[in-house]
This record gives C-alpha cells, sequence and structure tokens, in this order.
C-alpha cells in the first residue's frame, strides 16, 4: 500500500520531469562511469589472472648471445628461482606472397612434443606440432586471421641469413604477448608483425644452435617476484661471459607493462571521473530540493500541524533524492554496462586474450546503485534539513521578504554606477542566491575540467604521433640488418631501386649509467647532417648530433640524473663490453621510448668498432612501381632483419590507438556536456519558478520575453563562464597529473597547446549552456503570465 | 513521555480541557522585542464552541498556535489537561499535535498534488484513532468530489476538505484560524453550519478565532482581544444558529 505522502512524491516526481531527468542524467554517468571503468577493471584484470596462470607466465626474460645448456644450472639453483626454460628466439622477415612489402616476425622455439613450459600456448585454432614435418610452425592468432593463414598453409621466413618454408599446423596466443608490439613501435600491427613458433629442435638446427640458447626465461618464489631485482643482477653475473643483452622482469616486459598500465590506469580513472559527476550532481540535486522544500513551505508547516514528525518529512523528502538516486543509479548500471562492453570490445582490438568477455559483476552494479542512491539522498540532505528546521508556525506565516541589502559590490561605487540596470539585477541575484550559484560555478567547473582534460589529451596523441612519427623520424623505411655491416651495405641499400636517399645507422645496445643510476637500452648513431632522423627539443626546434658526445632524451636524463656537462659511462651490451666515459652535450625531448643519440663516428670509436652500421634509413620515392620493385629486393635480402614502414606505423597508430580514444574523448566532451547542460537548466528553471512574478511583471510592463529571458542568460552564463573559467586550470593540473602517472619508459603524454584548448572548451562551456537555456527560453514563452500574476506567494 | 488521556468529556465542568497561566509570546525582530501575547491566561472547556475575536495584529493566531502546540509560550504556561505544552519536547508536540488536535486554515493548507480523499488520507494515516475517510468526506457532504485535487475544488469544497482532514482524526480539540476569511459570505456562513454540526455530531471542543465580531454570536463563550491582552471574557447564554448571524 502505497502512502499517501508517497503518492504525493511520486507525482511530484512526473511533475519535475525534465529536471530531474536532468539530474537523473549527471547521477547515471557517474555511475555508468563507475560500473564501466569497474568492469572493465575487473573484465582486464581477471583475464590476464587466468591467462597468466593458463600460459604460466614468465617472471622473468634474459637474453644472451649464446648459452650452452649445459651452463644453465647454476642459473636453476639460484635461491628464488623455481624454474628455467631456455630458448631461441629470432627477428625474421616473413616473405608473404600476397603482401607486397616484406613483414617482421619474432621466431620463438618449443619442445618439439607438447610439455609443460614457462610462456606456454594457448592454441585457437589446427594443432601442436606433430612428427610429420620437421619444419612445422604455429602462428600467432592475429597475425594468421589478418593474413587468412589456416593449418596447412605454408609461410617463408628470412631464418639466419637462409629462406625457410614453414607448414602452419596452428594458431596460439601467449600470455607474453597479449599486447603485441613489433619493435620501435607502440600499438599491436598484425598486418605487419606476426610471432611464430617453431620445433626446437628445427630451431637449433636452422639458427646453428645445437645445444644452446639465446634466451632464458624463469618463474621465482612468490616471495621474490616483488623485487627480481637482486635475483637478476645475479643471473646476469653467472651469464656475463655468455654476453647478456637484457635482463628483463615481468614489470618491465613490454606487454605486460602496457597491460598493467591500462588496468592500473582504469582503477585510477574509475575513482576520479565517477566522483567528479556524483558531486555534481549532489550539488545541483540540492539545489532543487532546496527550492522543493521552501516553495512546499505551507505544506510542510501544514504536515507539521497535523502531526508529522521531523523524521517522516525528512524522510520523504530524502525519499524525492533516493528516487533520482535510484533512477539515475538503474540508468547508470545499464550504461555502465554497455559502455563496459565497448571498451572491453576495444581492448580485444588491442590486447589478446584466449577469451576477453564483457562479465557481469553484480558486485559493481549493486555498489553502483548503492553510490546512485546515496548520493540522491546525500543531495536532498540540505534541503530537507531545511523542512526539518522550518517551525510549523513561522511556516504558515507569510514568508519574509527576502534579504535585498546592497552587495559588496555596492560599494566600489565607481564600478557599480557603471553598470546597467539589468547587469545590476543579474549580479544581485548570482551573490544572493549563493547556494545555487556555488552549485552552478562548482557543476561549470567540473564540466569544463573534464572537457579540458578530455581535449587536451585528444590533442596529446596526436601532437604525439605527429611529433614522434612525422617530424623526428622522417624515414619512409628503416631497414635493420641481422648483423653489423660495414659502409658498403649503406651503399648497396643507396642503389635499391625507388631510393631516394639513404642514411646509415648504428644501434648500440648498451647499458648507461651515472652514479648509482642506470639504464638498459640503446644509441642511436646518426651520420653527421642527417635528416631522416631528427631529434628536436620540445618547442620543436631541430637538436643537431654533434660530432662527439651523446644527445639523451630529456627523461632518460633525468632517469640518469645527469645534465648537460655530465658524463655518463656506456656499457656495450655486445662486442667487446668495455665501459667507456661519455659526455653528456645535448638534451632533446621525445614522447616514445628514452632515445639517445650520437654521431655515427664517434659511437664507433667510443667503442672501439671499425666503422660499422646496423641499419639503414631510406627515404623512398612515391613511385607504387619502383616501391614494388624495392620490396621485391628486400624481400630477398637475407642481411636485413627487419623493415619498418614509417607510413604503416603512423597508419596503424591513427586507425587504432588515436580513433579509439577520439570516440572515448568524444563521449567524455559529451558527458561533460551533461554536466553543463543538466547544472544549467536546473539552475535557470528553479530560478525561472521562484521568480515567475518577477517575469510576469517585466512582461506586463513590455520586456519582451526575450529581454525576459536575456536576464535568465546572464545570470547562467555568469556562473557558467565563471565555473568554466576556474575549471580549466583543474582541467590542466588533471592533465598534468595524469602524464605524470602515465609516464613509462615507453611513452611520456605530452600537455600541448592549452591556451586554445581551454578556448574551445570555454566555448563548449558557452554552448552546453547555451543549449540549456534554449530550454528556459522556451519555457518563457511558454509561461502563462497572467495566472502567475494571480500565484499566492 | 506523552500522557494524553481521552477518557473524560467534560461540559461546563469545572475541570478544564485546555488552561493558559499567564501566558506571554516575544517574537525577537532584530534588535526590537515585540510582544504580541501578554499575561494571558485562560481555560477552555471540553465539548464548548469558544471563538476568539479580535482585530488584526491583537495576537489571536499566536495564542492559537500555543495551543495547538505550533509554538511555545516566552512566558507562562500551558495545559492540555494534565499535560503542560509549555514543557513539552518537540517530540511530544509532534505527537499531541497528531492525537489531540484538528487544524483548519484560512487558506486550506491543502497539498495541492494530492485528491481530496487523499487529503484527508494525509491526516489519517498517522492517527491512532482514525475515522474512515469516506465518512469524513460524507459529513462535509463531498462524497462525489472525492477525487478532485484542489485546483479543481471552489474555495468552499476546498475548506470543507480541510475540516475533513481536521476532524477525521477524532480530536478533542479542534482549532479553525479564520475558517471564513477567504470565503465569501454564503459560504462562510455553510462553513460555520458544518463547523457547528460536527460540534454537535462528534462533541469535539472547538476553538475558533476571527476578526469578523459577528461570528462571536455562535460561540458558546467569546473572549475578545486586544493588542495581545484578553480584555473581555464572556459567556453567551443563547448562541445563535449560523444561519441567524449577518455581517
Amino acid at each position: 500500500m502505497v502512502s499517501v505522502l508517497d503518492r504525493k512524491l511520486l507525482r511530484e516526481l512526473r511533475g519535475a520531469g525534465l529536471l530531474l531527468a536532468a539530474i537523473a542524467s549527471i547521477l547515471a554517468i557517474g555511475v555508468a562511469m563507475y560500473v564501466a571503468l569497474g568492469t572493465a577493471h575487473r573484465n582486464l584484470s581477471h583475464a590476464q589472472q587466468r591467462y597468466y596462470a593458463r600460459c604460466r607466465m614468465a617472471d622473468f626474460w634474459i637474453e644472451v648471445k649464446k648459452v650452452p645448456l649445459s651452463e644453465l644450472e647454476p642459473l636453476a639453483r639460484l635461491p628464488a628461482v623455481v624454474e628455467i626454460q631456455p630458448r631461441l628466439q629470432s627477428l625474421v622477415t616473413i616473405d608473404m606472397e600476397h603482401a607486397e612489402q616484406p613483414l617482421n616476425g619474432l621466431v620463438l622455439s618449443l619442445p618439439d612434443q607438447r610439455t609443460k613450459v614457462i610462456n606456454d600456448i594457448v592454441l585457437k585454432r589446427g594443432s601442436y606440432f606433430t612428427l610429420a614435418r620437421q619444419n612445422e610452425a604455429i602462428v600467432n592468432e592475429a597475425f594468421a586471421r589478418r593474413h587468412g593463414l589456416r593449418p596447412g598453409q605454408a609461410l617463408h621466413v628470412i631464418l639466419n641469413n637462409r629462406r625457410q618454408e614453414l607448414v602452419i599446423v596452428g594458431t596460439a596466443v601467449s600470455s607474453e604477448f597479449t599486447y603485441l608490439v613489433g619493435p620501435g613501435s607502440i600499438v599491436p600491427d598484425p598486418d605487419h608483425f606476426g610471432v611464430c613458433y617453431i620445433k626446437q629442435s628445427f630451431a637449433e638446427e636452422v639458427l646453428d644452435f645445437q645445444g644452446s640458447a639465446n634466451q632464458v626465461l624463469g618463474r621465482l618464489a612468490p616471495a621474490a617476484r616483488a623485487r627480481p631485482q637482486e635475483v637478476l643482477r645475479r643471473a646476469e653475473l653467472l651469464l656475463e661471459e655468455y654476453g647478456v643483452f637484457s635482463a628483463t622482469p615481468l614489470a618491465e616486459q613490454s606487454s605486460h607493462r602496457f597491460l598493467a598500465n591500462e588496468i592500473q590506469g582504469l582503477e585510477a580513472f574509475g575513482v576520479i571521473n565517477p566522483a567528479i559527476f556524483l558531486a555534481v550532481a549532489v550539488m545541483v540535486l540540492n539545489v532543487l530540493i532546496s527550492r522543493l522544500v521552501d516553495q512546499q513551505r505551507v505544506v510542510v508547516g501544514t504536515l507539521k500541524a497535523l502531526g508529522y514528525t521531523d523524521g517522516e518529512l525528512f524522510w520523504h523528502f530524502a525519499k524525492f533524492g533516493l528516487a533520482v538516486g535510484t533512477a539515475g543509479g538503474l540508468a547508470g548500471c545499464v550504461l555502465g554496462h554497455l559502455l563496459a562492453e565497448a571498451m572491453t570490445a576495444l581492448y580485444r582490438l588491442f590486447f589478446e586474450f584466449p577469451t576477453l568477455h564483457n562479465e557481469f559483476y553484480g558486485r559493481a552494479h549493486l555498489m553502483g546503485l548503492l553510490l546512485g542512491m546515496a548520493c540522491g539522498v546525500m543531495g536532498t540532505t540540505y534541503g530537507a534539513r531545511h523542512a526539518v528546521r522550518l517551525q510549523p508556525a513561522e511556516a504558515m506565516r507569510p514568508r519574509a521578504p527576502q534579504r535585498g541589502g546592497a552587495i559588496a559590490l555596492e560599494r566600489v561605487r565607481w564600478l557599480w554606477r557603471r553598470l546597467s540596470f539589468g547587469w545590476r539585477m543579474t549580479i544581485r541575484n548570482v551573490v544572493r542566491q549563493r547556494l545555487r550559484s556555488a552549485a552552478g560555478i562548482f557543476a561549470a567547473a567540473m564540466g569544463s575540467c573534464l572537457a579540458m582534460n578530455a581535449l587536451l589529451l585528444a590533442r596529446a596523441s596526436e601532437y604525439m604521433v605527429h611529433f614522434q612519427l612525422e617530424r623526428v623520424q622522417r624515414s619512409d623505411l628503416d631497414l635493420v640488418f641481422r648483423d653489423a655491416q660495414g659502409l658498403e651495405a649503406w651503399d648497396e641499400a643507396r642503389r635499391l631501386p625507388g631510393v631516394d636517399h639513404a642514411e646509415p645507422v648504428f644501434d648500440l645496445a648498451c647499458t648507461l649509467r651515472h652514479g648509482h643510476r642506470s639504464h638498459k637500452g640503446g644509441i642511436q648513431g646518426l651520420a653527421a647532417g642527417a635528416w631522416l632522423t631528427m631529434p628536436r627539443d620540445a618547442s620543436g626546434q631541430r637538436v643537431r648530433i654533434p660530432p662527439w658526445g651523446l644527445v639523451l632524451a630529456r627523461r632518460l636524463a633525468e632517469k640518469l640524473d645527469v645534465q648537460r656537462g655530465g658524463w655518463v659511462i656506456v656499457e656495450p651490451t655486445q662486442g667487446l663490453r668495455r665501459p667507456v666515459r661519455a659526455p653528456v652535450v645535448e638534451i632533446t625531448d621525445s614522447y616514445l621510448g628514452m632515445a639517445a643519440y650520437a654521431d655515427l663516428r664517434y659511437l664507433n670509436r667510443l667503442v672501439g668498432e671499425e666503422l660499422s652500421i646496423t641499419g639503414v634509413q631510406l627515404s623512398v620515392t612515391p613511385e607504387w612501381g619502383l616501391r614494388r620493385q624495392l620490396y621485391r629486393e628486400l624481400k630477398q635480402l637475407p642481411a636485413v632483419q627487419a623493415v619498418a614502414a614509417r607510413a604503416d606505423m603512423i597508419r596503424t597508430v591513427r586507425d587504432t590507438l588515436v580513433k579509439n580514444q577520439r570516440v572515448f574523448i568524444g563521449l567524455l566532451v559529451l558527458f561533460s556536456g551533461v554536466i553543463f547542460f543538466g547544472s544549467v537548466l536546473n539552475s535557470s528553471l528553479v530560478s525561472l519558478a521562484e521568480r515567475e512574478r518577477e517575469v510576469a511583471t517585466l512582461l506586463v510592463v513590455g520586456y519582451t520575453p526575450w529581454q525576459v529571458g536575456g536576464l535568465f542568460l546572464r545570470e547562467s552564463m555568469l556562473t557558467n563562464l565563471t565555473g568554466t573559467v576556474l575549471g580549466l586550470p583543474l582541467g590542466y593540473l588533471l592533465s598534468v597529473g595524469i602524464t605524470i602517472a602515465y609516464d613509462t619508459e615507453m611513452f611520456r603524454i605530452p600537455v600541448v597547446d592549452p591556451t586554445a584548448i581551454g578556448l574551445v572548451t570555454l566555448c563548449l562551456g558557452m554552448a552546453f549552456g547555451l543549449l540549456a537555456h534554449a530550454c528556459v527560453q522556451w519555457s518563457i514563452f511558454k509561461l502563462d503570465w497572467l495566472e502567475a500574476l494571480k500565484t499566492k506567494e | 513521555m506523552l500522557r494524553l488521556s481521552m477518557t473524560t468529556s467534560h461540559n461546563g465542568s469545572a475541570t478544564p480541557l485546555v488552561r493558559l497561566e499567564d501566558v506571554g509570546k516575544t517574537y525577537h525582530m532584530g534588535e526590537l522585542d515585540v510582544q504580541v501575547v501578554r499575561h494571558v491566561s485562560l481555560e477552555i472547556y471540553a465539548g464548548e464552541l469558544l471563538v476568539m475575536v479580535g482585530p488584526s495584529g491583537s495576537g489571536k493566531s499566536t495564542l492559537l498556535n500555543i495551543l495547538g502546540g505550533l509554538d511555545r509560550p516566552s512566558a507562562g504556561r500551558v495545559w492540555f489537561r494534565d499535560l503542560e505544552l509549555s514543557a513539552c519536547s518537540r517530540r511530544e508536540l509532534t505527537r499531541f499535535r497528531r492525537e489531540a488536535v484538528g487544524f483548519v486554515f484560512q487558506f486550506y493548507n491543502l497539498v495541492p498534488n494530492l485528491t481530496a480523499r487523499e487529503n484527508v488520507l494525509v491526516s489519517t494515516e498517522i492517527s491512532s484513532t482514525p475515522m474512515d475517510v469516506d465518512r469524513a468526506l460524507a459529513l462535509v457532504g463531498l462524497t462525489d468530489r472525492a477525487d478532485h485535487f484542489p485546483a479543481q475544488l471552489s474555495g468552499g469544497e476546498q475548506q470543507r476538505v480541510a475540516i475533513a482532514r481536521a476532524v477525521a482524526k477524532n480530536p478533542e480539540l479542534l482549532l479553525c484560524d479564520e475558517p471564513t476569511g477567504a470565503l465569501d459570505y454564503e459560504t462562510g456562513k455553510r462553513i460555520l453550519r458544518l463547523l457547528a454540526d460536527l460540534r454537535q455530531q462528534l462533541g469535539t471542543t472547538v476553538l475558533l478565532i476571527t476578526h469578523n465580531a459577528a461570528i462571536a454570536h455562535m460561540a458558546d463563550r467569546v473572549v475578545r482581544l486586544r493588542s495581545g491582552e484578553v480584555v473581555e471574557v464572556h459567556a453567551n447564554p443563547a448562541p445563535l444558529a449560523p444561519e441567524e448571524i449577518e455581517w
């Protein structure tokens, strides 16, 4: 049985439809974000845990030049090491008949017969290796799907300078390649990069690695997993004589790092964003309920006179908020689930899991609903408390006129005198309606903070791609040689068909040390006057490579705590591996990776090498016929280990990362628009309801509805503009916070063009505000002002 | 704990239903103290129709609010039977209003988005001894208008709904604040007739305040107020029927 007060409530809820819908929408978005981000977080982290357990994910990877399997015993006996597994790996070029250009790939060995291994695979199609052929291969599922590869088909790779045919027996995924990126890339690109698993015995044979390995995987005891550095340090010492290129703990493994960053980001955003929306909804709802209580002064007084208790009345108004909160909460749960579905679908594009479903997490939905309800009730507290405090006798007396004294600004006479009548009215109203104005300013500030942040992030990814892949890296094709070559290789590359210009590159894998700090990475040696790689500073100015000394990316310099003029120790991980000192002569800015550059000849001299190169960068003619010829030749060159096309990389990044990010950022901007719209609509309609008589009087004395609307517009725009302007630095700070949180060795999100984006945000805020005002103006047109004049106060 | 005794009905007996002892009420308005009721001592007996008359600002409404437990006196004491209202907590006053008092206001004070029946339900839902809602509406002659909203009713009909709401919880004391003040002459008279009939039928004590001196003619006793003070209390040996009153 619905109580009579509940019936009153239901009718009031129906009557306040538009306003409540606006507030419920803000609440719904907050709850939706909470549910969506929480669900996506759980989807990803649960999938990760299941996947890692299923594949027996390694805790570390050690890459060596060549280590005999018999020498791995001491490593296996290290106290924290539970299990190790040697394997072979090699970067290859893959020759697909239908693909014009050579593709890059990674070949990994797996035991000939299925057995328990570290970094195991999950078969998707076909089978594991059989006894039928030695050259069987299992290809990673995304690559196979993209190129239409099926079990039974053949595939050609250049393996150890020889063209090898591999017969595909199956397709698979593996947890170590959940986020599979090729060398130098930041997004998965199955069009141009794939993983091939081949039999251990076959790998040993074709790579000339009988009885030895060039990579060791290991699993640690649970207690050692949090601090693998010590184990890795000892492992490096044990394997030192076999040429350790790198020792990577799980935390630094590229696939894991991308995934973990995403999971961590979802957790952080899952708190900040919903909190903003929910806080705004609470403020805006308070304005509405305060007005409702004020409007129902006499009803409240009468109910008190009839014997209703304070608690009953508080609960009556709280139920109003509870209803809005429940509606917003339920809508938010549905929207959140859909949003999580979209996010999970997006993650399926980037992360390759055996299964990644959008699960229904009852707890997240329940929490979302409770959050919505709690915010709804909080949104009514102020107004409902006012109802409780109202003395019945006082409530039924005509209300004392509102405070009408001069406001502080009026004391600044020279300014006040210059203001028009309309502006004086506007400013007085804004100042006198403190709660309403504060709520409006707060909402606009939050809306602008979110929009600014979203737009800055959108601009950042565009800028990052443009800066790094168009301005710093300018070559069309990068060839990476299997082994260091003499300058004649460069000469040969220059003469390839379609090549307009070629520059030699010497990439030195090394550890850079400064004091107790170190960084494992590389230095790129560039030819004097090179223009296919052009390091730049943050302002976009070219940083020339000096004839001696190193040029470090700012983040690398920060990591090593070294400044221009300082010295670092370069410890090559290949060749003689003799540590040498090198001065830091220039600092550059980079958003991808931690780059270090030097003059090619200087770098060669520094590590005591003859003049050698590890790759060539090419500027290629756009003429397609010549390009095709070039690709054909490259496919035949056994010395080439990898070919990277910049245009492909840019297209992949734009098609996946930037495009999808745009959808989400568009959604965020739309959501912030709901805040602007909802808040302006709420405060203006509440204000209009309160001042119907005033409006009617103005209409009677000859004001047009547009002029009257103009008064309301000024008020809403004054608070909206103030809030939006205040929100801009908040949005900027939020973005800076995010860049710090996401500042990894892989990439750094820049904050660019804040002024222009601030202006765009300002325009957006005003546009959404104007849209809301259109509804208010419509209400003014609709107002039955003769009736309003009769209304009893 | 509220101690309400609802058993004994007094009619002209020596035990009063309500007793005011040297009651005063002062409002603090900024730096100004405005004394709206001063030194009022009065007794109201069960079953009587008491009319309190006085011009605007004479303190009638304030006294009514104090009697109804809507407000507290600044000075003096007020009893309802043996319950000292002036010493009651907010909660006790609420319970007193819920169980013992019915209010009829000048401007009806109906909840606009509830129908006539629902407006009566507002009162019966919280009462421990409610009357059937349909009976209450029948008593005021509004059975066929029960499902209309206040905006669809005339002023007289709205006031009848308000009276039905007040009597539906079977109060011992019915407090009417200018019940005809917003009505035309004929409708006003019909409302007075209704109040008189209900008092007859239900035996409720009725206190009616008005600035209209003519209404005093229907009272058992009349209290005249001026500037917050009782200037005269007199019994009416031959109360007139509402139809006989002219103003």
